[in-house]
């Protein structure tokens, strides 16, 4: 952990905290103000298990089709609690997500250079919506039978979840659960379809 | 062959039930209880059905078993319905479907359908065309009665040679009472059962049950995003033909694995319904909530349970202590304990199933790379390693008794095949033939059947075959159908 997001960290507190003073029905946590983008660099550690990413890097989709995250807010009080995120239900946040997916590579829970950038981005606003509980579920291609592929789903979700651990987030936010192959995202028969599907999704429980 | 089974008719003869007095008492006694049962289970699906009492085998002087041959039926249009219009539909649903229950088995060889059609219909047993049934090549007649009862209808079935000096003889005789209307299909696989039994000493399936997966009334997960698309699957049970299918699940989430107790009442099913994987046991004829035997969290997920032969243990995967073990806890949720304890995060342990006398549990394991099947006793010791395939395996299903088997979902993809190994000598058939993607085997209770799930007619279905290889049956049509169990009892 670096001390660097420290003192913004403090002063965003104490500017949301002020807010909350004045405003009614406070929530339970603020968002924090996102680190400089100085600090948004890939972090040097990974996590166990996800070392390489094999041949089939490159084989995940960019992330281009899910909605970017939302106007970086900046640091005033009428932009926090004009952010659409912090009133949202979780279902409806969920329904347009800031966080991304991460894709997987055949029959792999590795993490490669696209999934660990996703996870990055993803982590940028967990940290900014400090809150958010998440349950990230593991899916698979429809290669493999249901049986594996629901072990094959829960290690993605792992993976995803020991990534972001390593990002500095609290395992106590995630948890992990796999659908295996039963919920395809795209339903065709062929390898566009079936990388859209290997993937692990960050969903909202709780904020 | 022919020669053969004329012989065996004849020997039948020794033994002949006669269609009298004492015969037909009998059957009622037989008959009324089971069917009787079934109605109320169509009425008031909530009430709780009584177990039924085994039915005893008497008639062991009629058992051909052993015989090795095939006698050759042939089943007219039943007679007696007259101008009755329910009953001229229930005598042909019976006749019907007692031909797929009797083909269903091949202990006997059948005149087809179409062929039996052609023949002229006669209202008694003496004035039968038995020239046009020898012609077919047929050894004896299935002559069926249908009357109205009080509560139903009666079917008499007789079994009448056709050549030679056999001809007009009677070979078998019973009066199967206590028929709905609302459900005749129960009538024949009563009646198939009873003449499989009798006839050829097969404990037959035909009253027997499948639960499975389906989406067929699927709807819309709730809060999930648009990149996170989740529609419900839930439980359905059918006969083991496929017919009176009906939804036992409504929970909205994924519900999956099921596994028949051997009381055919109870399942026990993989659901989602808490966000998290867990085990629940459901009485399926009674509205209490669930137990959960394994009380999983969402530290704690359970998934694929598997009843021991005797009914008073599970065994199932769970993540607990770190990587995915198989456990074994007592279906009161007492004494659970990891017996492949691994412990090691990455390790996935899956699928377990008991051996037939309940001291051995087969189960997938990824500990030497691929998923390859194991076995191992119940109290943990003597892993032995059942299949080294060149790709994965997966699903392991044990036999019962007296066949020592076990069916798995193995192929280097992209499709998977249903493949049969003999635990005892590791010789291996593969059931079906490569067309689409056949995955989760569940055995028929008498060991003959494999049903399994199935992508050869395009969505997902459950299908059987023999265990010899031979498709038989498409069991679903609406939507996608998966993960199948064949219940034991009751029959």
């Amino acid at each position: 952990m670096s001390p660097r997001p420290l003192l913004p960290l403090v002063a965003a507190l104490a500017l949301t905290l002020t807010v909350a003073c004045g405003s009614n029905p406070p929530p339970v946590a603020r968002p924090t103000a996102p680190p400089p983008d100085s600090s948004s660099g890939s972090p040097t550690s990974t996590p166990t298990g996800s070392a390489g990413a094999g041949s089939d890097a490159g084989t995940a989709p960019t992330s281009t089709a899910v909605p970017s995250p939302p106007p970086t807010p900046t640091m005033s009080s009428d932009a926090i609690s004009n952010d659409p995120l912090v009133n949202e239900s979780t279902e409806a946040i969920n329904q347009h997500s800031p966080l991304q997916p991460v894709f997987f590579a055949l029959d792999s829970d590795q993490l490669d250079d696209v999934a660990r950038h996703t996870i990055e981005d993803d982590a940028q606003v967990l940290k900014k919506y400090a809150s958010w509980v998440i349950t990230i579920e593991g899916h698979c291609d429809e290669r493999g039978t249901a049986e594996y592929n629901l072990a094959l789903g829960e290690r993605r979700a792992l993976a995803v979840k020991a990534y972001l651990q390593s990002l500095g987030l609290s395992a106590d936010r995630f948890r992990t659960v796999s659908y295996g192959k039963e919920f395809p995202f795209d339903p065709g028969h062929a390898e566009a379809s079936w990388a859209k599907n290997r993937r692990a999704h960050l969903m909202v429980t709780s904020k | 062959m022919m020669s053969k089974a004329s012989s065996v008719i004849g020997l039948m003869t020794a033994s002949t039930l006669v269609f009298a007095a004492p015969t037909l008492t009998r059957a009622a006694r037989i008959t009324s209880t089971p069917l009787q049962a079934q109605g109320q289970v169509q009425g008031t699906p909530t009430q709780p059905q009584q177990p039924q009492p085994p039915q005893q085998q008497t008639q062991l002087t009629l058992s051909l078993s052993g015989s090795g041959s095939h006698p050759r039926l042939a089943i007219p249009a039943f007679i007696g319905a007259g101008a009755d219009g329910d009953l001229i539909a229930a005598a042909k649903t019976v006749a019907d479907v007692l031909w797929d229950d009797l083909d269903f088995e091949q202990e006997f060889d059948l005149v087809s359908k179409d062929a039996a059609a052609r023949v002229p219909v006669a209202q008694t047993v003496e004035t039968q065309a038995y020239d046009r049934w020898q012609d077919l090549g047929a050894d004896a007649l299935v002559v069926a009665s249908i009357q109205r009862a009080p509560t139903g209808f009666t079917i008499d079935v007789k079994l009448v040679g056709i050549r030679g000096a056999d001809r007009q003889q009677q070979k078998f005789g019973q009066s199967y009472k206590g028929c709905v209307l609302t459900n005749a299909r129960a009538c024949a696989h009563f009646i198939s059962d009873d003449m499989h039994l009798k006839i050829r000493g097969l404990d037959g399936v035909a009253q027997t049950h499948l639960a499975f997966t389906s989406d067929r009334d699927a709807q819309r997960l709730a809060g999930r995003s648009l990149s996170a698309q989740g529609q419900s699957k839930e439980i359905y049970i059918s006969d083991y033909d496929g017919g009176n299918q009906y939804r036992v699940t409504a929970n909205q989430s994924l519900n999956l694995g099921s596994s028949w107790a051997p009381d055919g009442r109870t399942l026990a099913y993989t659901s989602w319904i808490n966000g998290y994987e867990d085990i629940y046991v459901s009485n399926i004829f009674q509205a209490r909530p669930p137990f959960r035997p394994a009380a999983g969290d969402s530290h704690k997920q359970n998934q694929f349970s598997s009843w021991s032969p005797d009914g008073t243990k599970l065994a199932f995967a769970s993540d607990r202590d770190g990587g995915w073990d198989i456990y074994v806890v007592n279906s009161d949720g007492t004494n659970l304990h990891n017996i492949t304890n691994s412990h090691r995060e990455g390790i996935i342990n899956n699928t377990p199933t008991w051996s037939p006398s309940g001291t051995q549990i087969a189960f997938t394991s990824d500990r030497g790379g691929t998923n390859q099947i194991y076995i191992m006793g119940v109290d943990g010791t003597g892993l032995d390693k059942l299949t080294s395939d060149a790709s994965s395996t997966d699903r392991p299903t044990w036999s019962p008794a007296p066949f020592n088997t076990i069916a798995y979902a193995a192929g280097p993809g992209p499709g998977h095949d249903i493949v049969l190994i003999d635990v005892t000598t590791r010789k291996t058939i593969v059931l079906t033939d490569q067309i689409g993607d056949n995955e989760s085997p569940a055995f028929a209770p008498n060991g003959r059947h494999v049903a399994f799930r199935t992508s050869r007619y395009g969505k997902d279905q459950i299908a059987i075959v023999s265990n010899t290889g031979k498709i038989q049956r498409k069991v679903t049509d609406l939507g996608n159908n998966t993960s199948p169990s064949w219940a034991r009892t009751p029959r």
